[in-house]
C-alpha cells in the first residue's frame, strides 16, 4: 500500500539530508508507528505518501501509484484516498463541526445526499453525533482531534496517514484517540501515524519503524517505543 | 460538481474585500473608458481620413465641361491628362498617383453625404458635375507646395486641392488624443493588474486554512481556482458595463448631440462605430482580471 524505495530527500539549502536512503513496505491494513527524536525525519515521510513534497532520489508507491511520476493533475486524486490528521486538529472556526466534516465532502464533488447521509455517520462512529452543531472553538481538544478525524475518514480513504494526533492532548483524551484509530484500522484502513509518545507505542504493540537522522535504524513488528523495551 | 461552497465563497469573498474590489473596478472602468475613447478616435481619425484624404494627399481635379475656372477650355483631354500624369509621376516628391472618375467621384460624394441629392429624376447633383482628379500621396506633407506649383497652371488643370493644411493638424490632434489616452491607459492597466494580483494575495491569505483544508483532502485545483476565477470574472463584468455605459453617454451625449451639430463638416463617428469599441473593451476588461488571477493561483494554490 505505501513503499519507499531507497528514498534520499534533501530539502534546497540543506546540506544534510531529511531522509537518507529509506527502505519501507506497509501493507493493506497494517498500522505502523514512526518514531524517532525530533527532526528525524518522520514528517517528512508523511509529506511524501501525500506528495506535499517529492524524493530527491528513490521512489514512493502510494496505492500502486509512484508518486513521483504522478501528474499533477492527478494529485487531488491520490489525496482522496488518504485521510490526514495533524497535531494542530486544522478545523475551520467559521464552520460548525457538522460543515467541517461535510466540508471534506462538497469540496471533492458528493452530492447533497451522500453528504447528509455521510457525515452524521462518521460523526457517530468518532462519538460527536450530539455535537454536529457546535463550533469547533466549543469543543475540548480532544474533541476537535475527532471531528478531525471524522472528516479524515469521511471520503472512506485507504490509507490514514496521522502526524501526532495526539501531541496536543493529555494521556486520557490521547487513549480515546488512540482506541478511534485502532477501530478505523480495523475497517481495513491502514494506518501511518508519526508520534513522540512513548506510552502509546508501547502499549499498543504494534509495527514500529524508527528514524534516526533521516535512516531507518529500526522496523519491528509488534514493537515498543524504544529498542530496548 | 458541488458549486455551493463556490459561490458562497465568491460571495463571502466580495464582501470581506470590498475596498480592494472597488479599487480593481474603478481603475478597470477608468482604463477601459480610455482605451474606448482610443478606439474611437482611431476610428474617427480613419473617417477624417476617407473624406478628406490623409495628411500625405493632395487632390489635382480636372476640368470639367463649363468649369467654374475661366483658364479652362473644356473638359480636360486626354492629351493633357496624360501631360499632367507625367509631371506628377517624374516629380520626386509624389509617391503615387491615382484617377478618380467622374463616377467614382460620384459614388464616393453619395455615400459620404446619403443619396438624398444624388438620386431620382431631379437629382440636385449628377455625374456630370464631379471632376476628374488626381490623388497624388506625396513622400512628405511638407512638399505639398512645391507639388502644387507644379501642377497649378498646367493645361486641363482646373484646381488644386491641399487638403492638408486643415486636415493636418486635425488628423495630428486626434492621432494625438488617441495616443495620449492609449498612453494613460497603459499606465491604469497595468495599476489594475498590480491591484487584481493585490486582491488575489489578500483572498489566497484570508483563505489560506479553507485551501490548506481543500488540497489535503483532494480538491481540484481548477474547484480551488474557481472563487478567484469568478471573482476576477464579476470585477471585470462591473469595469466593463460602467466603461462602456460611460462610452455610450460620451457617445450619444457628447458626439452625436453636440459635436456633430456643432461642427458638420465633419463625418462623426456614431452607432455603428460602437460595436468594435464594445468588443475590444470587453475583451480587455476581463484578460486584465483573469490574467494576473490565473497566473498567481497557480503559484499559491500548487498542489
Ligand atoms: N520545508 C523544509 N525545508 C527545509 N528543511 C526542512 C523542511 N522541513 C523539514 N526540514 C528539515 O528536515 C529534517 C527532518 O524534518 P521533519 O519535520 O521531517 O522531522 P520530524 O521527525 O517530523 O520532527 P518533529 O518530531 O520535530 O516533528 C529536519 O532537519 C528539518 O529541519
Ligand atoms: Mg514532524
Amino acid at each position: 500500500m505505501i513503499r519507499f524505495e531507497k528514498v534520499t530527500k534533501t530539502y534546497p539549502g540543506t546540506g544534510q539530508p531529511a531522509l537518507d536512503q529509506v527502505s519501507i513496505d506497509v501493507e493493506k491494513g497494517e498500522f505502523v508507528f514512526l518514531v524517532g527524536q525530533s527532526g528525524s525525519g518522520k514528517s517528512t515521510a508523511l509529506r511524501l505518501v501525500l506528495r506535499e513534497t517529492r524524493p530527491t532520489t528513490g521512489r514512493v508507491y502510494v496505492a500502486g501509484k509512484e508518486i513521483d511520476r504522478l501528474a499533477g493533475w492527478k494529485v487531488p486524486q491520490l489525496r482522496r484516498q488518504i485521510g490526514t490528521v495533524f497535531q494542530d486538529f486544522r478545523l475551520l472556526t467559521t464552520k460548525t463541526v457538522g460543515e467541517n466534516v461535510a466540508f471534506a465532502m462538497q469540496v471533492t464533488g458528493h452530492s447533497k445526499g451522500e453528504i447528509t447521509d455521510r457525515v452524521p455517520q462518521v460523526l457517530d462512529l468518532v462519538g460527536l453525533d450530539d455535537k454536529a452543531d457546535r463550533m469547533p472553538d466549543e469543543l475540548s481538544g480532544g474533541e476537535q482531534q475527532r471531528v478531525a478525524m471524522a472528516r479524515a475518514v469521511v471520503n472512506r480513504p485507504q490509507i490514514l496517514v496521522a502526524d501526532e494526533p495526539t501531541g496536543n492532548l493529555d494521556p486520557q483524551t490521547s487513549d480515546g484517540i488512540m482506541a478511534l484509530l485502532e477501530r478505523i484500522n480495523g475497517t481495513g484502513t491502514t494506518v501511518l501515524m508519526a508520534t513522540h509518545d512513548v506510552t502509546i507505542v508501547d502499549r499498543m504493540r504494534k509495527r514500529v519503524i524508527e528514524l534516526e537522522d533521516g535512516r531507518v535504524v529500526r522496523d519491528q513488528a509488534e514493537g515498543a517505543y524504544d529498542s530496548s523495551s | 460538481m458541488q458549486l455551493r461552497y463556490v459561490f458562497t465563497e465568491l460571495g463571502q469573498s466580495l464582501r470581506r474585500n470590498v475596498s480592494m474590489h472597488l479599487a480593481v473596478i474603478l481603475t478597470l472602468f477608468v482604463s477601459l473608458t480610455l482605451v474606448g475613447l482610443g478606439v474611437l478616435l482611431n476610428e474617427q481619425a480613419e473617417k477624417t481620413e476617407q473624406q478628406f484624404g490623409s495628411a500625405l494627399e493632395i487632390t489635382v481635379f480636372l476640368c470639367r465641361d463649363d468649369d467654374s475656372n475661366n483658364a479652362c477650355t473644356g473638359a480636360a483631354t486626354d492629351a493633357q491628362k496624360d501631360a499632367i500624369l507625367t509631371v506628377l509621376e517624374d516629380s520626386p516628391e509624389v509617391e503615387s498617383v491615382r484617377f478618380e472618375s467622374q463616377a467614382e467621384a460620384f459614388d464616393r460624394a453619395e455615400d459620404m453625404l446619403g443619396p438624398e441629392q444624388f438620386e431620382g429624376p431631379d437629382a440636385i447633383i449628377t455625374e456630370k458635375d464631379m471632376a476628374e482628379s488626381y490623388w497624388v500621396t506625396l513622400t512628405d506633407p511638407r512638399e505639398a507646395d512645391v507639388v502644387t506649383e507644379q501642377v497649378q497652371g498646367l493645361d486641363g488643370v482646373s484646381y488644386v486641392q491641399d487638403l492638408h493644411e486643415i486636415t493636418g493638424p486635425l488628423l495630428a490632434s486626434i492621432d494625438e488624443l488617441t495616443w495620449f489616452s492609449i498612453g494613460v491607459a497603459v499606465f491604469l492597466v497595468i495599476a489594475a493588474l498590480l491591484l487584481v494580483g493585490n486582491t488575489v494575495r489578500l483572498a489566497a491569505f484570508a483563505r489560506r486554512k479553507e485551501i490548506g483544508i481543500m488540497r489535503l483532502v483532494g480538491a481540484s485545483t481548477a474547484y480551488i481556482a474557481l472563487p478567484f476565477l469568478l471573482e476576477a470574472l464579476v470585477t471585470a463584468v462591473l469595469g466593463v458595463l460602467l466603461a462602456i455605459g460611460a462610452l455610450a453617454v460620451f457617445l450619444e451625449f457628447e458626439v452625436i448631440g453636440r459635436l456633430s451639430d456643432r461642427v458638420d463638416f465633419l463625418p462623426w463617428v456614431d452607432w455603428s462605430d460602437f460595436g468594435s469599441v464594445v468588443l475590444i473593451v470587453a475583451v480587455v476588461g476581463p484578460i486584465i482580471t483573469v490574467l494576473p488571477t490565473l497566473l498567481l493561483t497557480r503559484k499559491y494554490l500548487k498542489v
